[in-house]
């Protein structure tokens, strides 16, 4: 990891952390008094980090995203194991969308890298696994099967919507 | 110990993953109320369950251990039932009168164990050597015989009942005519007294007494009557048939009979 890379992935911590906590937190729609539908964008975090990037290292950092906004949101544990278990799971998520003479040694996870519909994918599938941990996570029990359901239904566009605009923005930036 | 270490530096990302999502849930369930709430309850339901479960398969690594328990306090319940105390009140029947000297004494003694019916009858009461009960000594019950002391130790003593093939006892008339007490091992009921003079009227029903003449038991306790009379042809004697008083073998109690005279007697006997 280069120094660039370094800080750009610094900067995205912060950026995401902040935009979590004071934006996207406060999103909750429900009916019946219980919300069903929450907006994530820090996953795009776990998504963007190199490709090469040792995994201890990611679940590690993705770890710490997760306990930090969990500081913020009074949901200690909550958000972090659901951010390390997507941690864990990138590296099958990224074999089984490899392309069919692998990734190139230099590739980072980016439009311009691998292309739209490769990332649309890794970030469903990502967003997939992410949600579906949280929200295990939040209800704590499997008997919450059909709500687990409905909740991961609703938050994934939205989510989906929210890490796409995301990743056009860091992507011109950078 | 090196391939160890290779493993788990190979999986690092799974051991990574798994210490830091225990921290989480660690962290959700101590932190978190409703989840909190959901564990508890999740915990008392399945861990009563798998305990249970678990304590059924491991039972029988017990049962050792709780059958000596068991074992204990059977035998601490058994010993308080009435039934295995030791009587230890002494209940001797004597007399003080300046004019007949005692010379008998009774002590009252419970049967604790009979042997299985059969032609050599004998009997455990619960009186021994700590109460002067001695070998020779007759044990009477009902209002007739019941043995005569065979075995004694401290606490209880063996008694070779009237049922028994080797008993002789001294017995006879009122008229003073006498012969030999014996069982021939058939009928519980009826007794044998041969070596009674031929010439010695009897008629049925006349009362068999003991005689004192063995120190065994007092004179003049009814012993039964008699049944019928056999004259033996050539030997100058008859056998008569007695039906006893009492029913030995199903004799609860019976009073030692303690002779105060017996050295003096047996002093006597030694003297040629």
């Amino acid at each position: 990891m280069t120094l660039a890379a370094f800080f750009s992935n610094f900067l995205r911590f912060v950026l995401l952390l902040l935009a979590q906590v004071f934006v996207l937190n406060q999103i909750a729609w429900g009916w019946g008094g219980r919300a069903y539908l929450f907006v994530f964008g820090y996953p795009l975090f776990v998504a963007l980090l190199p490709l090469r990037t040792p995994r201890p290292l990611v679940i590690g950092l993705s770890f710490l995203l997760g306990l930090s906004i969990d500081f913020f949101s009074e949901t200690l544990g909550l958000h972090a194991g659901a951010l390390t278990a997507t941690a864990y799971a990138r590296p099958l998520i990224l074999r089984s969308l490899r392309p069919r003479d692998g990734y190139n040694i230099k590739a980072r996870p980016s439009i311009a890298d691998l292309g739209t519909g490769w990332m649309a994918q890794y970030l469903t599938l990502l967003l997939l696994v992410h949600l579906l941990v949280f929200f295990l996570l939040q209800t704590f029990s499997i008997l919450f099967a059909g709500e687990i359901a409905i909740k991961t239904a609703l938050s994934l566009p939205a989510s989906l919507l929210t890490t796409g605009i995301f990743v056009l923005l860091f992507s011109s930036k950078t | 110990m090196g391939r160890l270490l290779r493993i788990i530096l190979n999986s690092s990302g799974l051991f990574t993953f798994l210490i830091l999502e225990l921290v989480c849930v660690y962290l959700i369930v101590h932190h978190n109320d409703t989840q909190r709430a959901i564990w508890a309850e999740t915990k008392s339901v399945y861990g009563s369950y798998f305990t249970e479960q678990l304590n059924r398969k491991l039972a029988f690594l017990d049962v050792a251990r709780e059958n000596e328990i068991l074992r204990r306090e059977n035998a601490a319940l058994l010993a308080r039932i009435p039934g295995s105390g030791y009587d230890t009140s002494v209940d001797t029947l004597q007399v003080a009168d300046s004019l007949f000297q005692q010379r008998f004494t009774y002590l009252a003694s419970r049967v604790v164990n009979k042997s299985p019916y059969g032609p050599y009858n004998t009997l455990i009461i619960d009186r021994g050597s700590n109460l002067q009960v001695e070998r020779g000594q007759g044990v009477v019950a009902d209002g007739g015989l019941l043995g005569v002391i065979s075995e004694v130790t401290p606490r209880h003593a063996r008694v070779i009942s009237v049922l028994h093939l080797d008993t002789r006892i001294s017995a006879g008339l009122d008229n003073n005519a006498f012969g030999t007490l014996r069982w021939d091992g058939r009928d519980p009921r009826r007794v044998t007294i041969t070596d009674m003079p031929d010439y010695v009227p009897v008629a049925p029903n006349d009362t068999i007494y003991t005689t004192g003449y063995s120190n065994v038991f007092p004179t003049g306790l009814p012993i039964g009557t008699v049944e019928s009379s056999l004259p033996l042809a050539g030997t100058g004697s008859q056998n008569l048939t007695v039906v006893l008083l009492n029913d030995p073998l199903q004799a609860t109690n019976g009073y030692v009979v303690r002779d105060l005279f017996k050295e003096e007697l047996d002093r006597l006997n030694t003297v040629r």
